[in-house]
């Protein structure tokens, strides 16, 4: 062993070290501050989307410039680094060469996908220089940016790749018959031309000082990480191994809740500790590009919510107070994003970090309440992070245990849970729309001996609100034309408590959701459809936590299926041509990936129709504005979300929007009045009934 | 300090309601209950008051069947200390009979401060805390929309026609609350399980005689469809005969 052996090993050794001192003190800061939460289940899943989001890059690609950029630097550096261990070997055993066990066409393989692999790092990373210093997207510019970290993190990259090229390249000058040779096609190249420049004695020393510098960056650049929002290299392939994996169906589950835990003293969270270690391995995976804040509709709109921030503050919460939690004393800690905004949570005593906590001091309730729970933080983010757990954690919070929320929501709370409806109408005025309609209710069908096969359940909007009974009516019209044995559940129907557990009131919810189950199940109910995304979603995805297990078909789904099968009997008449643009709900679509039936259902019943789309659609739609219970409050800050959309789908040109939950009905029927526009908002089942064969029985033809 | 707040338990208001075969009472299949309003905002004075005078005890009061221990739970929930049900078969429509069990009940408690809604939204009588006052010989402030109680003495604000009365009144005293002095919380989750396991005391209501009972129930007539008269200056004449001779508000 020479001297240079010698000490590049005890360098490595001191490098490795200083890492793993790191990240067991990350480890520990998660695991022991974060609540326990399984995690490994459902393992398949887990591995197909490491491998598809993780590997392939699918989420990171959904932003073509970046997301290519992004995915040269990702696989070049999966091949780079089996090269940069041949480095690390070479530093304690000199000569060390993969060549000396592989065969040459091979080791010539490798030795080529090295060079080509760091030219093409080195050209993305170049390009990602220029667009944070010169195109500067906006996404970058909000409320957190690390510019100066994220510009020394991609010039320390560029210089891991031009120090490989020249150590290849001065190898290749004094050494030019070594077996890496083959493959050396740059280096090679290169040294042809400098040849006659660099004497083999003088590339030796720039090949030594080349190498020790890219060894040293590289070791530098590992325990860089932990300290910088790049700690991502490490931990996103974890963290999308461990996301929520329920898919599609079930993705946006709620985190059930035990009420019955008679010893539980905290309900949601208020702090770091009451979050699982799930939500903090989040935060470590963060690594603040934003593409959740810039597909935020309230941060589009202006509001003051951002899920960046909401997931960077978690880390920086965490980052500040677990080394007092777990007994580490001066720790590094990195500025925070409210020492940014000019606050204190810096924080300089440990009585004064103790005192403060994640709510309040960091996120504020105007913040959690701006949040339409729309789920497109979530889509968006590639490393599967769940900004909306957090926000909806901390929302259960501040009902919870605090009973601080808008005082709009006060009379929807009372309404609920006075009236099983978040308005206050009558219970009793549940099943006028269905009058002289003969529809039975499963009390009647039940009494009659009749066991309906389909249960439609209409929801408050469906019930109460006079434009939303209008779709009551026209898909009730659709289910009798196809003939179809269903029933409602009519005064027995009651809120199955969606507004309130997404407003944080998850002891409301429960009791609503229970009783809602307590009926279905007395009329055996096993399948429903509604036309209520929020109720689909809900009835489908959530009851089952509490024991409540029925197959729920959207309507579009169902109509769809209907239409297929010829059962809706639809007027011949071919119409005029009619070009109409549909707005993804986001509870049907981010929330159960039901994007192609209401498109299909339009197509199958217009057959003439001319289906655009808008700016965004599909898993980039815009919400409407009113979930996550914002239905219930004012929108008071910055521009409205739904004339935000509306414009977006008047943009298109087309002549009607058509629409499949009634939340998103009433917001694009109040923005296309906003924009004084006359284009009318229909709901697909009364685009569907609206083509109902003329002929049909007369009982049909009430509206 | 302490405190007592009376409270109803009353139908939910949002249902229709038929009347019960007796013809005097009112059907109560299908009806839910809550605690009436005022007493609800009269539930958060005294917890807003003993708040700023901790510490001190809320007892919150009730006169019914076992079924008002939820209401007295919710009460509870929202933060009161204890319980108190006066069990009766059933209320008395006499204001006057459960005035005297409250005042029995309210005698010896040494209470401060006695709250009451300024009426039930179900009898509407607007009589049972003025009742109570005259029964136990206190002051008593009905109908307060603004409230400040220190130093052994109360000054309430409440409003008379055309204006704001300004009364000033010694403790202990009952304050009968109206609308707009406050809003009700909303029971946190904390609170809910913590009022399982507040005491709730219950013992039969020493109810009064009643001297007023329901004959009978009516409800009122269909309201009649609108009727449009004609349109613009022409139909002034008419909308004011028929203001007039029929609807005889002019």
């Amino acid at each position: 062993m020479t001297t240079g052996n010698v000490v590049f090993l005890v360098i490595l050794l001191l490098a490795a070290a200083f890492l793993a001192y790191n990240a067991q003190r990350l480890y520990r800061y998660m695991t022991m501050v974060g609540k326990p939460e399984h995690r490994l289940d459902d393992p398949a899943r887990r591995l197909w989307n490491l491998l598809t989001i993780g590997f392939a890059q699918t989420k990171i690609l959904r932003d073509p410039t970046a997301g290519t950029s992004h995915a040269a630097v990702f696989w070049g550096f999966l091949v780079v680094t089996i090269g940069t261990v041949e480095v690390f070997v070479q530093g304690v055993w000199d000569g060390f060469s993969y060549a000396s066990f592989l065969p040459a066409p091979l080791y010539a393989l490798y030795a080529l996908s090295q060079e080509l692999f760091a030219l093409l790092i080195l050209a993305a990373v170049s390009f990602l220089i220029y667009r944070r210093l010169v195109l500067k997207p906006k996404r970058l510019q909000g409320d957190v940016v690390h510019g100066t970290e994220a510009v020394m993190i991609l010039a320390t990259i560029a210089l891991l790749m031009v120090t490989l090229v020249i150590t290849g390249t001065m190898e290749a000058i004094y050494e030019p018959d070594a077996p890496s040779g083959y493959g050396r096609l740059v280096g090679h190249g290169l040294a042809l031309g400098l040849s006659g420049v660099i004497s083999p004695e003088s590339a030796h020393t720039v090949r030594d000082v080349s190498w020790w510098t890219h060894a040293i960056a590289v070791l530098g650049f590992i325990n860089f990480l932990p300290y910088s929002k790049h700690l991502h290299v490490l931990v996103s392939l974890p963290n999308v191994f461990l996301s929520n994996t329920s898919g599609p169906g079930t993705i946006g589950a709620m985190r059930p809740m035990n009420l019955e835990d008679e010893t539980a003293e905290q309900f949601g969270a208020s702090d770091v500790e009451h979050l699982s270690w799930k939500n903090l391995l989040d935060g470590y995976a963060c690594t603040e590009c934003g593409r959740c804040t810039a597909a935020c509709p309230a941060n589009i709109t202006g509001k003051v919510l951002s899920p960046r921030k909401i997931v960077v503050n978690t880390r920086q919460r965490l980052m500040e107070k677990a080394p007092l939690v777990v007994g580490d004393v001066g720790e590094f800690r990195r500025p925070t994003l409210v020492e940014q905004e000019g606050a204190d949570a810096g924080t300089q005593t440990a009585t004064a970090v103790l005192e403060n906590r994640l709510l309040d001091n960091y996120i504020t309730e105007e913040e959690l309440w701006a949040c339409t729970s729309c789920r497109a933080c979530v889509q968006e983010c590639p490393v599967s992070i769940d900004q909306l757990d957090i926000i909806n954690e901390l929302r259960r919070n501040l009902v919870l245990m605090e009973s601080r929320f808008p005082e709009e929501l006060q009379p929807a709370f009372q309404s609920m849970e006075r009236n099983g409806s978040p308005w206050a109408f009558s219970p009793a005025a549940r099943e006028e729309w269905a009058q002289g309609l003969d529809i039975p209710t499963m009390a009647e069908a039940f009494e009659r001996g009749a066991r309906p096969d389909l249960l439609f359940w209409v929801g408050c909007m469906g019930s109460f609100d006079d434009r939303a009974k209008k779709i009551t009516v026209a898909f009730a019209r659709v289910l009798k034309a196809a003939g179809v044995d269903f029933a409602i559940l009519g005064q027995e129907e009651t809120c199955n408590g969606d507004p309130a557990r997404r407003m944080g009131n998850e002891y409301l919810y429960q009791t609503l959701a229970k009783g809602a189950i307590e009926t279905l199940d007395r009329y055996e109910v096993k399948t429903v459809v509604t036309f209520c995304p929020h109720c689909f979603h809900q009835i489908g995805n959530e009851f089952p936590q509490l024991g409540g297990n029925y197959e729920v078909i959207h309507h579009t789904t169902y109509i769809e299926r209907l239409l297929q099968e010829g059962r809706v009997p639809l007027d011949t008449d071919e119409g005029k041509q009619l070009t109409m643009v549909y707005h993804d709900s986001c509870y049907l679509g981010r929330y159960n990936d039901v994007y192609d039936a209401p498109r299909a259902t339009l197509k199958r019943a217009l057959p003439v129709v001319n289906l655009v789309e808008p700016k965004r659609t599909k898993s980039r739609g815009l919400c409407c504005g009113a979930g996550g219970g914002r239905m219930w409050m004012e929108e008071t800050e910055g521009k409205r979300i739904n004339v935000e959309r509306t414009e977006e789908l008047l943009a298109t040109g087309a002549d009607a929007i058509a629409v499949a939950c009634p939340f998103c009905m009433t917001m694009m029927t109040d923005g296309v009045t906003a924009k004084g526009s006359e284009v009318p908002v229909l709901d697909i089942s009364e685009v569907v009934a609206s083509r109902l064969a003329t002929g049909a029985p007369a009982a049909l033809a009430g509206d | 300090m302490k405190i007592a707040v009376c409270i109803k338990r009353v139908p939910v208001m949002e249902v229709k309601f038929a009347i019960g075969k007796d013809g005097a009472s009112v059907d109560e299949t299908g009806l839910k209950y809550d605690v009436n309003d005022f007493d609800l905002w009269a539930v958060e004075a005294a917890l807003q008051l003993n708040e700023k005078n901790a510490p001190g005890e809320v007892t919150v009061i009730s006169l019914g069947t076992d079924a008002a221990q939820e209401q007295i739970r919710k009460a509870l929930s929202m933060g009161a200390d204890k319980g108190v049900l006066l069990k009766a078969d059933r209320l008395p429509g006499d204001a006057f009979a459960v005035a005297e069990a409250l005042a029995a009940e309210l005698k010896d408690g040494g209470y401060d401060v006695i709250f009451f809604g300024k009426k039930s939204i179900d009898a509407d009588n607007s009589a049972t805390g003025a009742m109570v006052g005259e029964l136990l010989g206190l002051p008593v402030v009905t109908g307060v929309s603004k409230l400040e109680i220190a130093g052994g003495k109360g000054t309430a604000h409440r409003a008379v026609e055309g204006g704001i009365e300004v009364l000033e009144f010694p403790l202990p005293a009952i304050v009968t609350v109206d609308e707009g002095l406050n809003k009700e919380r909303l029971p946190s989750l904390k609170g809910i399980m913590a009022a399982k396991k507040k005491p709730l005391e219950s013992r039969p209501a020493q109810l009064g005689t009643a001297g007023v009972t329901v004959q009978k129930m009516e409800l009122p007539p269909e309201r009649a469809a609108g009727r449009i008269v004609g349109e613009g200056a022409a139909a002034v004449p008419e909308l004011v005969r028929l203001l007039q001779s029929e609807a005889k508000v002019l």
